[in-house]
């Protein structure tokens, strides 16, 4: 029990490693890194759950943490725009809080809308469905100036505030709350993907996965399913792009850059598709990897590496970190016989 | 008047150019069923394979292509024997990141080489355009527009007329059966990523001049080349070729009249009405390539 | 422990004590610059010229007998890093001042990290009116914003005789920030302005937009964009047979590469630039210019390079002779000092005016500008 601790256990430890670490770590820096890192690991959990549940991939999925960033900022700031027929919109500022809640709804709604659209198609045609609709989303955060005001960018978006009662307004200004905040979050995002995952819409997605028709045949709503999973993935990646516009205070049309989503697909394929751990485990690496990088590599060299770690750990693990892990960890008890065998949650 | 005449005129030479973007990606995904993420970085690396044919060897810029082309087919050999033979028979999203990884070492490999100052490649052809009534164009363009048809037209032979095309239909309707048959599946795969590679180090080459030469030169092209290809159905080079005209055409008309600050999105715009209407694409035939 | 391994870790505790030792004698300077990504080719220009300035000072003994020491971090083209960088610059190297990050998007997304750190940035490139008008007080800027390039071109808008303006204009903060306020001025002068057309940052084919320019009846364009694209549309205007007077700003021109990339293509066009390595008897400062460009020559860069590298060498240089008013590496003496620096740099002198809410001013360098035209593959300077 001592050699290997059991991989069940990992998600608890995990937390809290990550939960201790501000108390050893006060390096600034480091710790920006790890909100980044926990901000985009967010985004690939939520990515898992249509990636690694129902097998679609989409590589669209950066605009629904945008739509979420634009949502949360515009929320907070205010606007003021007129739209056809002379009809004006004007927006007061809300507080940060609303524009969280706000960006989860309005990503979400969104990801209803393009997952009832573009689940008419599969395969090579659902990503480029998506890219296109991430493209075209950028496209008009960048050209519709009188709302986002397109490549100047929003500025001065304020920090997330938090009424607790009876403890007055808690300002997310430091790191540490921040670190804090998005831990939060994304430990958040993982019992929401978990709860998820083993309801009846869990076992109905991975069915899909797996043998389409016969999950058809078995009465699985395949749209409908699908949908849902779109919906609540969309709306994960809203609540971690506000997260982004409340901690960096800017947004603009870069947040669209579709090497985001390249990244977040990264996590989630090195960590392991359709494991609830994988995207936290391909987050970290993924995430911290370029800031391991950065000091010791010339800045092309480091995009080399990123590359070429990147191939490497498909080949030797084409199944992603966890589940080979998972592997190991249930070969060798074998000796011990009797051994309960590791919940395999994907195998394709 | 003239403006739209221009306009088209102007659609005709860019949807040549587009044409030649999207057959070699279509190629291969038609019929090896990759998502080929190194597309860009191919078109890049014809575009300085040629630019270092005519700046080091000192070669023509005539002589250059075929210098492009080769290098092409050779990366693209390697790409494949190295990198897709060991993952034959895994999923779609394993080869497309193994993909992605490949086109990221490629694009800052050529950054680190040849640093971020774009590069020009000087072509023999005159800087007055060619003027018809009251529109023009210039003449490198009117060869590359010739060059893409024939690099088309040949590429369409190849598959539909000789053995090697042969082979290759064969492979993409049935692998297995092919196999049987006694054809030499492996190498059908290697040569058709040789092949689509080596189109796009074309595509490369011949734009270079035409535009200038950076190290991410692809990325946009690669965009162009991945809506060509969807519009047209993935794996029909007729229809890549259609294709190729119509995003000419709404690009064109697009900015030329709506708005140009939303060129770039009718491409997009129109590959999710195509595929919402007609989720194959315009001119996909799933039984044959060709 | 095994053998290779203690000597790695021997190798690298004396590394760090010699790094310790080393930077208790230096003074740092972070360098906050896209050096991947799209927009590589221009932040390694700045950050050579940023070199050139650091090895001349070094040369000429330093700061106060402490040698100066360029921490130099590649932002990757992307806003999120550029934070991050500026994040390690100021909290890992402690660094207490830094240059940077080339783009507005870029600038914009460290500025809030200089409010939380109270460090002060000098920015070299971006053109953004926000950067200095959102109350930022450890923003110091040398680059104009496109207002400023606006007001300093008005006087010469009679003498052109200009009528009717189209543009045509990169499609980011700083396309669109020349054509609001170049379009403004124009129409002040009572020039009347046409189309407004813009091209993404990555486009290569800009005839769909010059044809509906060449169909205007427009007398001239003016156009805003980086070296790259301006090369392109004039190829694209010859082949197109547009021929309308054209006026580009922004001061990332680069005529040389223009030349030696678009031919004759370029003949008769004007540009708004900031730096003059063409002819350096006539900038305001004639020897540094010599010498930064004969350092430029002597280090086998691109000469093209140099009207771009210029702002990374004033800037360093401004930030020096903060550091020397200051007398002390203190970001907020550093602070403080940046509104006595004064020194002519290559494109005229460097001196901050207060700008944005009071009380908690940016500082704005005025640079001069210059109208210079291409003809017959020379560059020469246009005196109204």
């Amino acid at each position: 029990m001592t050699r290997h601790l059991p991989l069940s256990h990992l998600p608890l430890a995990l937390l809290v490693v990550l939960a201790l670490l501000p108390l050893g770590l006060s390096d600034p820096y480091l710790l920006n890194a790890l909100i980044q890192t926990g901000i985009f690991t967010i985004g690939a959990m939520s990515l898992n759950l249509l990636l690694g549940y129902t097998g679609q991939l989409s590589l669209g999925h950066i605009a629904f943490f945008g739509i979420g960033a634009y949502a949360s900022a515009l929320t907070a700031l205010g606007f003021d725009v007129e739209l056809l027929f002379g009809w004006r919109v004007v927006h007061e500022p809300w507080p940060p809080l609303a524009g969280f809640v706000l960006a989860v709804l309005i990503a979400g709604a969104t990801g209803y809308l393009v997952g009832r659209l573009s689940f008419r198609v599969r395969g090579a045609y659902f990503v480029i469905v998506t890219i296109s609709f991430a493209e075209v989303v950028r496209l008009v955060a960048l050209n519709w100036v009188e709302l986002t005001q397109g490549p100047l960018a929003l500025t001065g978006i304020p920090a997330m505030r938090l009424g607790l009662p009876g403890l007055g307004e808690m300002i997310f200004r430091t790191k540490v709350q921040n670190y804090y905040l998005v831990l939060a979050v994304a430990a958040l995002s993982y019992l929401v993907v978990a709860r998820f995952t083993r309801s009846r819409f869990g076992r109905a997605m991975r069915g899909l996965k797996e043998n389409e028709a016969l999950a058809l045949s078995v009465g699985v709503n395949a749209t409908r399913t699908l949908t849902i999973a779109a919906t609540a993935s969309a709306a994960m990646a809203g609540a971690a792009g506000s997260l982004y516009a409340h901690y960096f205070r800017i947004v603009d049309p870069d947040v669209f850059l579709f090497s985001t989503t390249v990244t977040m697909v990264i996590m989630v394929v090195s960590g392991g598709k359709g494991t609830l751990i994988g995207p936290v485990v391909g987050g970290l690496i993924f995430g911290l990897l370029p800031v391991a990088l950065r000091p010791v590599l010339a800045p092309e060299a480091q995009w080399i590496v990123y590359g070429a770690v990147l191939i490497l750990i498909l080949f030797l693990m084409p199944r992603g970190i966890v589940p080979k892990l998972e592997a190991l960890a249930a070969r060798r008890p074998r000796a011990a016989a009797a051994q309960k065998p590791v919940e395999a949650e994907s195998r394709p | 008047m003239t403006q739209a005449l221009q306009h088209l005129l102007n659609t005709l030479v860019l949807g040549g150019t587009y044409a030649l973007l999207g057959i070699g990606l279509t190629l291969i995904f038609g019929i090896m069923n990759v998502v080929n993420f190194t597309h860009g970085a191919l078109y890049t690396f014809g575009a300085y394979a040629a630019y270092l044919a005519c700046a080091a060897l000192g070669l023509d810029f005539f002589l250059a292509l075929p210098v492009a082309i080769l290098a092409g087919l050779a990366l693209g050999a390697l790409i494949e024997l190295v990198l897709l033979r060991p993952l034959r028979g895994s999923d779609m999203d394993t080869t497309m990141l193994v993909m992605i990884g490949a086109g990221i070492i490629l694009q800052s490999g050529t950054l680190w080489i040849f640093g971020g100052v774009a590069k020009a490649i000087p072509t023999p052809f005159p800087d007055a355009p060619l003027q018809i009534g009251p529109v023009s164009l210039s003449w490198l363009r009117v060869f590359v527009f010739a060059a893409a048809l024939a690099l088309i037209a040949v590429t369409y032979g190849l598959i539909n007329g000789t053995r090697l095309g042969r082979a290759m239909r064969a492979s993409f309707q049935d692998a297995d059966t092919a196999a049987l048959m006694g054809v030499n599946v492996g190498f059908i795969y290697t040569a058709t990523f040789a092949i689509g590679s080596a189109l796009a180090a074309a595509a490369g080459a011949l734009l270079g001049p035409v535009y200038v030469v950076f190290p991410q030169m692809g990325d946009l092209a690669a965009v162009k080349a991945f809506a060509i290809v969807i519009l047209g159905g993935l794996g029909s080079i007729s229809g890549a070729t259609i294709g190729g005209f119509i995003l000419a055409l709404a690009e064109e008309f697009g900015a030329g009249y709506v708005s140009s600050g939303y060129r770039d999105a009718m491409g997009f715009l129109i590959i999710i009405a195509v595929l919402l209407v007609k989720p194959t694409g315009l001119f996909a035939r799933a039984e044959r390539i060709g | 422990m095994s053998r290779p391994f203690r000597l790695a870790s021997l190798a690298a505790l004396s590394l760090a004590l010699l790094a310790g030792a080393a930077s208790a004698q230096t003074i740092k300077i972070g360098v906050n610059e896209p050096l991947t990504g799209p927009f590589a080719a221009s932040g390694t220009y700045v950050v050579n010229g940023a070199k050139i300035a650091a090895d001349e000072i070094n040369a000429k003994g330093g700061i106060g007998g402490k040698k100066i020491e360029l921490v130099i971090e590649d932002n990757k083209s992307n806003p999120t890093e550029a934070a991050a960088v500026a994040e390690k610059l100021i909290t890992s190297d402690k660094t207490p001042v830094m240059m940077g990050a080339w783009g507005s998007s870029l600038t914009l997304a460290v500025m809030p990290k200089l409010m939380d750190y109270e460090v002060p940035m000098l920015v070299e490139t971006s053109s953004s009116g926000k950067i200095t008008t959102s109350g930022n007080p450890y923003v110091f800027r040398i680059s104009p914003p496109s207002s400023l390039e606006a007001e300093l071109f008005a006087p010469k808008v009679d003498k052109l005789g200009l009528k009717k303006v189209d543009f045509l204009v990169i499609n980011n903060d700083w396309g669109r920030g020349a054509a609001l306020d170049f379009g403004a001025m124009l129409k002040s002068k009572g020039v009347e302005v046409g189309l407004v057309e813009t091209m993404d940052q990555a486009a290569q084919d800009m005839s769909a937009q010059l044809a509906k320019i060449k169909a205007s009846d427009s007398d001239t364009i003016v156009i805003t964009t980086a070296v790259d694209q301006l090369t392109l549309i004039f190829k694209q205007m010859a082949a197109l047979g547009l021929k309308k007077r054209v006026i580009t700003t922004g001061g990332s021109q680069n005529p040389d590469q223009i030349i030696a990339q678009a031919g004759a293509a370029a003949d008769g066009t004007l540009h708004l630039t900031t730096f003059l390595p063409w002819d350096p008897a006539k900038t305001p400062n004639p020897e540094a210019t010599a010498y930064f460009l004969g350092e430029w020559k002597k280090r086998g860069f691109e000469f093209a390079g140099a009207t771009e590298s210029f702002r990374g060498y004033d800037g360093i240089r401004a930030i020096a002779a903060a550091i020397e008013k200051a007398g002390s590496t203190d970001p907020k003496a550093i602070q403080k000092a940046f509104w006595e620096v004064k020194f002519m740099g290559l494109n005229g002198p460097i001196q901050f005016v207060k700008t944005g809410p009071a009380g908690k001013e940016s500082g704005q360098s005025k640079p001069q500008v210059y109208l210079i035209k291409i003809d017959g593959g020379k560059v020469s300077l246009v005196e109204l």
